[in-house]
């Protein structure tokens, strides 16, 4: 069998990476974890990356009645430990590509006006559940940094180590709370206290728990967060 | 490219059939893509199965397709791309060659299967009945994909499958159902036109 292959330099290595598309390491589904499947990924999240943004909107998205919130359903994801923060020390820093950074309390995020929205939380393993968040805005946020007009991204750092980073217009949308409250009861450790990512418009991977910073970026940095970093694609709309 | 490694024919049997090129293409795209589609379906479907939600029922390993979540939704939203592409362009193909009118499953279908004593005929009646059937339910694994995959932003779409757990479940019979289509599919093309038939579909 003829393999048709451009003139360009390929390595014994990639042709056994590729010829597992062909073999029967496909059929049996044993091509598993690796190369091949990580290119597949790579090729196609530009792609999937431009179909998302083009889906985002600023409107928000529809939500639903107190009645119809499923507490029970909102399962516990965490990669590390559960941090125990003390809300009375607690400081938000807000840096890196603003014209005012700045550090905020917990009373101080409190006295800004409070959101209250009752969404669907979608995790990526395909579980989902509909949750109420309430909280500030992190567009109000960003309006206080003012970031500089190269600003495209924000990077999140939290507490247990997790990082996240996000485009930002997502991080704009009007639904996009820092939030410290969750079913009407103030946030728990286990679902991210003080201050947590909460939005309709991101999978939860996304929604980073105990945020302590957010950093301003004009380009994205190597690590892009802590899941994408180990395969995850990046932008995780819904 | 198929003619010219045909064999010689006997002059009794009738001209083998022969697809057209845009049709074995559609043909072998849709049970590529498809084929990614289920075993990485079935990745996903196992980081939280559909049935029991976490610790509930999962697929036994070899019937996967990309080793771990991340890997199966890399190869689920690459595939989607030929899958969804391929029935658009076939369906317009369909629709503005109008070969829609003649080519699908109509009340003449039904009438011989009901009334009909020619065994050859209602096979040939069924047949179109079943691959008629299955262009529905794939869309609708189209649609109910699309409604998973971006609840928030095609909320509209998703309000049609009522709740969360009634979408995952439409979504996943799609696998069951295209198996079982495969199955009829493959039976009756065997007994309404041969292996010629079938061959002639592939090659």
């Amino acid at each position: 069998m003829g393999l048709f292959v451009p003139k360009l330099s390929l390595s014994r290595r990639q042709l056994l990476q590729w010829s597992g598309l062909t073999g029967v390491s496909l059929l049996m589904g044993s091509c598993d974890g690796e190369p091949l499947t990580t290119q597949v990924g790579k090729a196609f999240e530009p792609l999937n990356l431009r179909l998302q943004e083009l889906l985002l909107s600023q409107h928000p998205v529809p939500e639903y009645s107190i009645k119809e919130i499923e507490p029970d359903k909102l399962l516990i994801n965490t990669f590390d430990a559960t941090p125990q923060i003390d809300p009375a020390k607690f400081q938000l820093k807000i840096d890196g590509e603003v014209k005012n950074p700045l550090q905020l309390g917990m009373l101080d995020i409190q006295r800004l006006p409070s959101t209250s929205m009752v969404i669907r939380h979608v995790c990526v393993e395909g579980w989902s559940a509909i949750v109420q968040w309430g909280g500030v805005r992190l567009r109000d946020l960003v309006t206080l940094a003012q970031p500089k007009s190269n600003a495209r991204y924000i990077f999140f750092k939290s507490a247990d180590g997790y990082y996240e980073s996000w485009d930002i217009a997502s991080a704009l949308h009007p639904q996009t709370l820092m939030a410290y409250q969750k079913n009407g009861q103030p946030l728990s450790a286990d679902n991210g206290a003080p201050l947590r990512l909460a939005s309709p418009v991101k999978l939860g991977y996304k929604q980073s728990k105990w945020v302590t910073q957010i950093t301003f970026l004009t380009e994205l940095v190597p690590m892009k967060g802590y899941w994408e970093d180990l395969g995850y694609e990046w932008f995780g709309g819904i | 490219m198929a003619s010219s490694s045909m064999p010689a024919k006997r002059s009794k049997s009738p001209s083998a059939p022969q697809q057209m090129l845009l049709a074995r293409i559609f043909h072998w795209v849709n049970i590529i893509s498809l084929f990614i589609m289920m075993t990485s379906g079935l990745q996903i479907y196992n980081a939280n199965p559909v049935f029991g939600g976490r610790g509930g029922w999962s697929f036994p390993s070899f019937l996967l397709l990309g080793g771990w979540l991340g890997g199966g939704r890399n190869w689920h939203f690459a595939a989607m791309w030929f899958f969804a592409l391929n029935l658009l362009w076939y369906g317009l193909y369909i629709f503005i060659t109008r070969r829609w009118k003649n080519r699908f499953a109509s009340s003449a279908d039904v009438k011989v299967l009901k009334a009909s004593q020619n065994i050859k005929r209602k096979n040939y009646a069924l047949h179109r009945l079943v691959y008629t059937v299955i262009l529905p339910i794939l869309v609708l694994s189209i649609l109910s994909g699309l409604a998973m995959y971006k609840p928030a932003q095609l909320y509209w779409l998703s309000a049609l499958f009522s709740n969360w757990q009634t979408l995952r479940v439409v979504h996943f019979l799609a696998i069951p159902t295209v198996i079982a289509f495969v199955l009829v599919h493959s039976w009756l093309a065997l007994k309404v036109g041969g292996l010629r038939l079938v061959k002639s579909m592939f090659f």
